[in-house]
């Protein structure tokens, strides 16, 4: 092989992760294995957001040397499944430590038929390689609960192979002969043959300078769920290749205060003509929407019926789905910050309360018939406005525990139950 | 006629003397029993269902238990009633009279060529007040085997281990005792009550890979131990409904009642009371009309606290039947506990909306679905306004058809048909019947909603 797979061979880590997990409604430690891809000497390590997220605790990476190091996360952005882990460079200099670091191609020029390599941790195999082609250098895939009951895939395409990818290898590159990172491995089919998917390193490097920047990914939501107007044209009275079809308007969202329907065809983005005729579209132009400022004003050219109309909307911050989480102790509880977007997914009426996520058998809060899926919305009769409120009465309780009233929705049924010690 | 039962009465009480001979008591109570069989024809299947149930009087009037019929079911998609006498392969037709929504029961009329076989229970009540039987008391009833055995009937027998409220006064025995809808007697052949719904009973099931024993729940729906006494069923044997649906229906609208267990009472100060948490009270019902909120506790109707029952839940179904009691244009009045205040709140009821079964509903072949009116418990469903009753419901998808591959499925709300808005079932019907008819139309396309999202979905007609 060349020498850039050498040294692509020497810049590929298994990482383990000890994650913290409240959905038994106790602190459980979760132990995970992937890889990753060391791009830079001062120890950048990019990964899979499912692999090493904020719920991590502990994180080791074992190099090529087969050394462990310790890392941390810098970032991570589960919309296209990355994260960026730094060693612990202060480590690895004490323990005189080296590793390499691998460079990025160029996803964009992938063809179809060309050969790939991944390379990572299959089932904790360490540094295992396998190899294939591109099967298709633009699937469309979106996940809603993809990434840990997190959102995915709608700002990106996905590259497919049928190199051989199994559990472990998440997070682990794939490469060209010459050793450059095309993409990231991210998932496959199981229980189907060679069905592989990664990221595209366009995606990786811009979401990689982005975390390195800032942290985190900040993107704006306007409210709409597109759909591909393929075949549609005819009906909607549009040329082909003009437009994305407004498929569902987000109640609340500023799509929905700008007057946006469903139904509605969307011509153009600030002057810039859409098209959204097939699937594989739709990511670029959502991401299009969500790499604006947050704050926004976009102008919105769309057709309605026979009439074309402009509107102009402000976007706001792109949210997730999965609220902040914590778990009470002494009540056996793990519950979560209603997010405005589940709030909207389950029709509740406000994002007031905290959702319970697990509650630990013989704690108060089984015994008092609290489950996984009801929402708390008053603790001794005044509102659960934060987790804050939740974490006050927690800590009165922990300290001089006396019976407690909870009032609870489960679908829309509102009971009240008592906690007591 | 109606001097027959008073005269039957009179007959068996003298034979209801010679305590002891269960055959001869047998011979004639076996006539309150019968199988009734019904077809649910929907757009795509006949579905057969076989039912037990009590003569009430002369006339051939059958009763059958709630859970014999799926109340999401429209009366008009039920065919074919048809009673059998025990022992007899020849059913006889019936007419489907409706539910009575206070006790649950469905009400069949067997023709009059079969009338002559049956016996009312009513002749085997007795002189005076209903008994009620005593804990240890031995009592009988009917069973009936299945169609393929002729509906042959036999007996059941077993001690009454248990009397309970929930809320109808309920007798648990031994072991089953009747079949669910059949009527119970003691020894001397006096009418006892009707077999419920079976209880499930837990058993824990071995296999090689699962040692410790995998707990299962086991229902037997031929026979039941439990039956609710004559209590609950002779003084309501005259609520026989006027129309399939049991209209008048008394409305309240709060919905999603919660029963308050004994910790939150106690924590609320209202030791030895029971009551029921309000979870939404229904736009434009008369329970809003009447000022009741979202989350009062109801703590008693008309001035009398509810009683506490065992298990807590109870209390739910016992303030529902309150209300079922009554008529469209009675008042209601509830005590209620908001915050920590106690107020009363008079409702006067109100005839209860349109229900899912009684929507308007039609059936398009191309398209592949069946269209139903839109309903005011369709628009509480979904978390909308009732101002906007508008758009249909697809009640039924035609699995393969176009509408089924574009995506349309059970419960979606069509909200606009090819761009237009839909207004009303009946223009949004006749819409439909044109595109169904149109042999050169290549395509339809709806704007349906389903959960919080919308979607556009073309249909495919050629």
């Amino acid at each position: 092989m060349s020498g850039g797979f050498d040294r692509l061979l020497d810049s590929v880590v298994r990482i383990d992760v000890r994650e913290l997990n409240f959905e038994d409604g106790a602190r459980r430690i979760d132990a995970g294995i992937g890889s990753g891809v060391i791009l830079s000497q001062d120890g950048l390590i990019l990964t899979n957001a499912h692999v090493a997220g904020p719920k991590a605790v502990e994180i080791n990476v074992t190099l090529a040397s087969l050394e462990r190091v310790s890392a941390r996360l810098v970032g991570w952005d589960h919309w296209t499944d990355l994260a960026l882990l730094r060693v612990n460079m202060d480590e690895a200099k004490r323990r005189g430590l080296s590793f390499k670091h691998a460079e990025f191609g160029d996803s964009d020029k992938l063809y179809v038929g060309e050969t790939v390599f991944a390379v990572g941790t299959p089932h904790g195999l360490t540094r295992t390689v396998t190899r294939g082609i591109i099967s298709n250098n633009n699937r469309y895939f979106e996940d809603t609960e993809g990434v840990d009951g997190y959102e995915t895939g709608n700002f990106n395409t996905w590259l497919q192979t049928d190199a051989a990818i199994n559990p472990g290898n998440s997070g682990g590159p794939l490469v060209t002969e010459d050793g450059r990172i095309v993409g990231i491995t991210s998932r496959a089919y199981l229980g189907a043959n060679n069905l592989g998917f990664a990221i595209p390193s366009a995606t990786a490097k811009r979401i990689v300078a982005g975390l390195v920047r800032d942290g985190s990914i900040t993107r704006s939501y306007i409210g709409v769920i597109p759909k591909a107007l393929q075949d549609l044209e005819g009906f909607y009275d549009v040329a082909t290749n003009t437009g994305v079809l407004v498929d569902s308007v987000e109640s609340g969202s500023p799509a929905a205060a700008a007057g946006l329907q469903a139904g509605d065809i969307i011509l153009g983005v600030d002057g810039k003509k859409v098209d959204g005729r097939f699937p594989e579209q739709l990511p670029p132009i959502q991401n299009m929407i969500a790499s604006q400022p947050v704050g926004s004003q976009l102008a919105i050219a769309y057709k309605r019926g026979s009439r074309e109309a402009a509107a102009t909307l402000v976007t706001t911050k792109l949210e997730s789905r999965i609220g902040e989480e914590w778990v009470s102790d002494t009540w056996g509880m793990g519950v979560q910050r209603i997010s405005r977007a589940y709030a909207r997914e389950n029709q509740l009426q406000d994002d007031e309360g905290v959702l319970v996520i697990g509650v630990q058998r013989g704690f108060p809060a089984e015994v008092a018939g609290l489950a996984r899926g009801d929402v708390i919305t008053k603790i001794n009769q005044s509102p659960v406005v934060s987790m804050d409120v939740v974490k006050a009465v927690d800590a009165a309780y922990t300290a001089k525990p006396a019976p407690t009233l909870f009032e609870v929705q489960r679908e829309r049924r509102v009971s009240l139950v008592v906690l007591k010690p | 006629m109606k001097k027959l039962p008073l005269i039957l009465a009179a007959l068996v009480g003298t034979a209801g003397a010679r305590a002891s001979d269960l055959p001869s008591l047998w011979a004639e109570r076996v006539k309150c029993a019968v199988a009734v069989e019904y077809v649910t024809q929907t757009e795509l299947e006949r579905r057969p269902t076989i039912a037990y149930g009590t003569v009430i009087d002369s006339e051939g009037t059958i009763i059958l238990p709630s859970a014999a019929i799926d109340l999401r079911v429209s009366p008009s998609q039920m065919k074919d009633f048809k009673v059998y006498t025990p022992g007899d392969p020849e059913g006889a037709p019936a007419e489907y009279l409706g539910r009575d929504a206070f006790t649950g029961w469905h009400f069949v009329r067997a023709s009059a060529s079969v009338r002559g076989r049956l016996l009312p229970v009513t002749a085997f009540c007795g002189s005076g007040a209903l008994r009620e039987a005593g804990l240890a008391e031995e009592v009988w009833g009917i069973g009936i085997r299945n169609k393929d055995e002729d509906f042959m009937p036999y007996i059941l027998k077993s001690h009454v281990a248990l009397l309970q409220s929930l809320p109808q006064r309920t007798a648990i025995a031994q072991q089953e005792v009747s079949g669910p809808g059949l009527p119970v007697f003691d020894q001397e052949g006096r009418f006892m009550g009707i077999g419920s719904s079976s209880f499930g009973q837990t058993f824990l099931e071995f296999t090689g890979t699962e040692r410790g024993g995998t707990p299962i729940m086991l229902v037997n729906v031929e026979e039941s131990s439990a039956f609710v006494t004559a209590g609950e069923v002779i003084p309501y044997v005259g609520r026989v409904p006027k129309n399939p649906f049991g209209r008048p229906l008394a409305w309240l609208g709060a919905y999603g009642l919660e029963p308050m267990d004994r910790e939150v009472a106690a924590f609320l100060k209202l030791e030895s009371q029971s009551g029921a948490v309000v979870s939404e009270v229904l736009e434009g019902s008369p329970a809003e009309k009447a000022g009741l909120k979202a989350h009062d506790i109801i703590l008693g109707v008309d001035g009398t606290p509810l009683p506490r029952f065992r298990p807590d839940r109870v209390v739910v179904d016992y303030v529902e039947r309150l209300i079922a009691a009554r008529t469209p244009g009675q008042t209601l009045t509830l005590s209620v506990l908001r915050g920590s205040d106690r107020m009363e709140v008079k409702a006067l009821l109100e005839e209860e909306p349109r229900l899912v079964r009684e929507a308007d509903r039609m059936y398009f072949e191309k398209i592949g679905f069946t269209a139903r009116e839109f309903v005011y418990g369709d628009a509480i469903a979904r978390h909308s306004r009732i101002g906007d009753l508008k758009g249909i419901v697809a009640h039924l998808v035609k699995p393969n058809s176009p509408a089924d591959i574009a995506g349309l499925r059970p419960d979606d709300w069509i909200k606009e048909i090819d761009g237009t808005e839909i207004k009303g079932f009946a223009s949004a019907a006749a819409r439909l019947s044109e595109i169904d008819k149109d042999l050169l139309r290549t395509e339809t396309v709806f704007l349906v909603s389903r959960g919080s999202d919308t979607a556009v979905l073309r249909i495919k007609l050629r």
